[in-house]
């Protein structure tokens, strides 16, 4: 890749304004609405490179976002080591699990591995509210303490901004540079073939297991610095509705790019919130099933309308413009 | 490109057996390709032709038999460890990979001469970054060497037929391979594709290659090959060079069936 390449000036646009915001404005709700923005796109721009671009289909996603804030939370919590400690030790134990369960589920396809991907999810929602002495049962973990490093401790909506905006870009940029090495052409060409894949000498189930460990860490270091933030976790913040949330940040903003499920959560996060803001007397119940709705007829319109989602659309407006323009300027 | 040890013989099948349910595929074939030819196995719709090449290719494990490339017995092994020790091959419908351009296609057939694992790429370490432009220039090399280097940067979408079986005859190229399996190369091309084809196979035979190719196109073969296998239900029927199974009472009988 040539410089301009590897940091293209979209994304060095987008990085500045990620930073200077918090410069420039001093309403905590935008700071924190942009946090979650920022740990859920991180969660679901990993789901998108999985489930779109490697082409297996696994809905355990929200569960290694949980585990990753359970375990950095108990870690925390219980004083068993330093806060931070909690986030690699999170992740050390969500790379494991996904390792011994991703090993035997990637034999699965399609509907199949979603299916088997959905159970795991379930049941590690179940056994997070029943296994109160250590996770405190139903009504969560309470009394986190806050993240610190180095005698430096995380304590305003500020500093987790960088945080979780620091964790948001380095996987996007991560994620970027291996989509475009061998790892990333070898990820693409066994959701194409995998025959003719592994006959061009790819390992293809071990490359499976390493996209799905990958990911899963992701979501894992994302759930930490979450249970970090809010102080506080519950079994449910980590089940069917997020999937829902993740699945339809994925569709709306695109998954065969990478940053377009990161459009999607800044899409789909502000649309909650503007719901709730303007709907609010009509609706006094605001729950995840009234998002839901609302969700679910913008997946339908975007699968009808757009259905590369918005990160598909602008690519084929780019694509549209060049031929355009191209054309004038040869003429 | 390694030269093949021992006898002049670089692989070598005996036996070679696969049933699928009731079907047999493959009964016990056995015969050998010499280092630096082209061999072909020819044979009607349904004799076993692509079964032989995915067994020989690992996608398939034979239910009994032997295949030893270049001494070694590679038997069931599987298709990506065949293709580390030398052996490409290309598809009857290509099996490109569509979500990568025409060069990303090639810079797969790479992936075992390069050694970047997955945290050199995602740190994009300077390592990873020279052995990928140096494979880019090397796979860049190898569409050059099918006539499609003006391509590169296309979607496999954008290209016609031809050129796409062209893309995954370069594709395997990009393995340095000692043995290039072709099922079916020259199946819906043009006449004169079909000469170009041709004349590519020829320079990549002068290059070193052995080339095993599994056709219809009867011209092409009996033009092209120096020896050919013919296959029917499975079962090897005929050995021999062009002239020879040209007047083969067997041959021409699974062809043009039998007469009453």
């Amino acid at each position: 890749m040539t410089l301009k390449e590897r940091f293209p000036l979209p994304w060095i646009l987008f990085a500045a304004a990620i930073i200077a915001l918090p410069l420039v404005t001093s309403s905590s709700y935008l700071i924190g609405v942009m946090i979650f923005i920022a740990l859920y796109g991180a969660v679901a721009v990993g789901m998108g490179v999985l489930n779109e671009q490697a082409g297996l289909f696994s809905l355990a996603h929200p569960t290694w976002f949980g585990l990753g804030a359970y375990a950095a939370g108990i870690v925390a919590t219980r004083g068993i080591a330093p806060p931070w400690m909690g986030v690699i030790m999170g992740a050390l134990f969500v790379a494991l699990l996904s390792y011994s369960i991703g090993a035997p589920l990637l034999r699965l396809r399609g509907f199949y591995l979603a299916n088997a991907t959905f159970a795991l999810l379930l049941i590690v929602e179940i056994l997070l509210a029943q296994l109160g002495p250590i996770t405190g049962g139903h009504e969560g973990l309470l009394g986190i303490p806050p993240l610190s490093f180095a005698g430096f401790t995380f304590e305003t909506d500020r500093h987790y901004y960088f945080v979780a905006w620091g964790l948001c870009l380095g996987t996007l940029w991560f994620l970027y540079n291996l989509m475009n090495s061998r790892f990333g052409r070898a990820i693409k060409a066994f959701s194409d073939s995998e025959v003719a894949a592994s006959s061009m000498g790819i390992n293809v189930p071990r490359y499976k297991l390493y996209v799905f460990i990958l990911t899963a860490v992701m979501a894992s270091l994302a759930g930490s610095i979450f249970c970090f933030y809010l102080r506080f976790t519950q079994p449910g913040v980590f089940g069917f509705p997020l999937l829902v949330e993740l699945i339809t940040m994925i569709i709306i903003g695109g998954g065969k790019t990478l940053y377009g499920p990161l459009l999607g959560a800044f899409v789909i996060t502000w649309l909650r919130e503007a719901i709730h803001m303007y709907l609010k007397d009509l609706l006094p119940r605001m729950t995840a099933e009234v998002d839901a709705i609302f969700f679910g007829i913008l997946i339908i319109v975007i699968l009808i309308f757009m259905p590369g989602g918005l990160a598909g659309w602008v690519s084929q407006l780019g694509r549209v413009s060049r031929r355009v323009f191209g054309k004038a300027g040869r003429a | 490109m390694a030269k093949p040890v021992g006898p002049d013989l670089i692989l070598q099948a005996s036996g070679v057996r696969k049933y699928f349910g009731g079907i047999h595929a493959l009964e016990d074939v056995a015969f050998s390709v010499k280092a630096g030819a082209i061999l072909s196995m020819i044979g009607p719709n349904g004799a076993g032709k692509t079964t032989f090449i995915n067994v020989v290719s690992g996608i398939y494990a034979p239910d009994a038999g032997e295949i030893r490339f270049q001494g070694q017995d590679i038997a069931g092994l599987p298709a990506h460890l065949v293709a580390a020790r030398g052996i490409g091959r290309t598809f009857q419908l290509e099996e490109l990979f569509g979500s990568l351009s025409v060069l990303e296609n090639v810079m797969v057939g790479c992936h075992t001469r390069m050694r970047a694992g997955m945290f050199a790429a995602g740190f994009s370490l300077p390592s990873m970054r020279r052995e990928d432009r140096q494979m880019r220039e090397e796979a860049m090399q190898d569409l050059a060497m099918v006539g499609l280097d003006g391509r590169a940067h296309d979607a496999i979408s954008q290209l016609p037929l031809g050129e796409r079986k062209l893309v995954g005859i370069a594709r395997a190229l990009a393995m340095k391979p000692t043995l290039l399996m072709l099922d079916e190369p020259a199946g819906g091309l043009a006449a004169h594709e079909v000469d170009r084809l041709v004349r590519l196979l020829y320079t990549l035979l002068d290059n070193g290659l052995t080339l095993f190719i599994v056709e219809h196109n009867m011209p092409f073969v009996m033009s092209i090959s120096e020896h050919i296998v013919v296959l029917d239900e499975g079962a090897k029927i005929a050995e021999g060079p062009p002239g020879e199974i040209r007047a083969n009472e067997d041959v021409i009988k699974a062809y043009l069936g039998e007469e009453h």
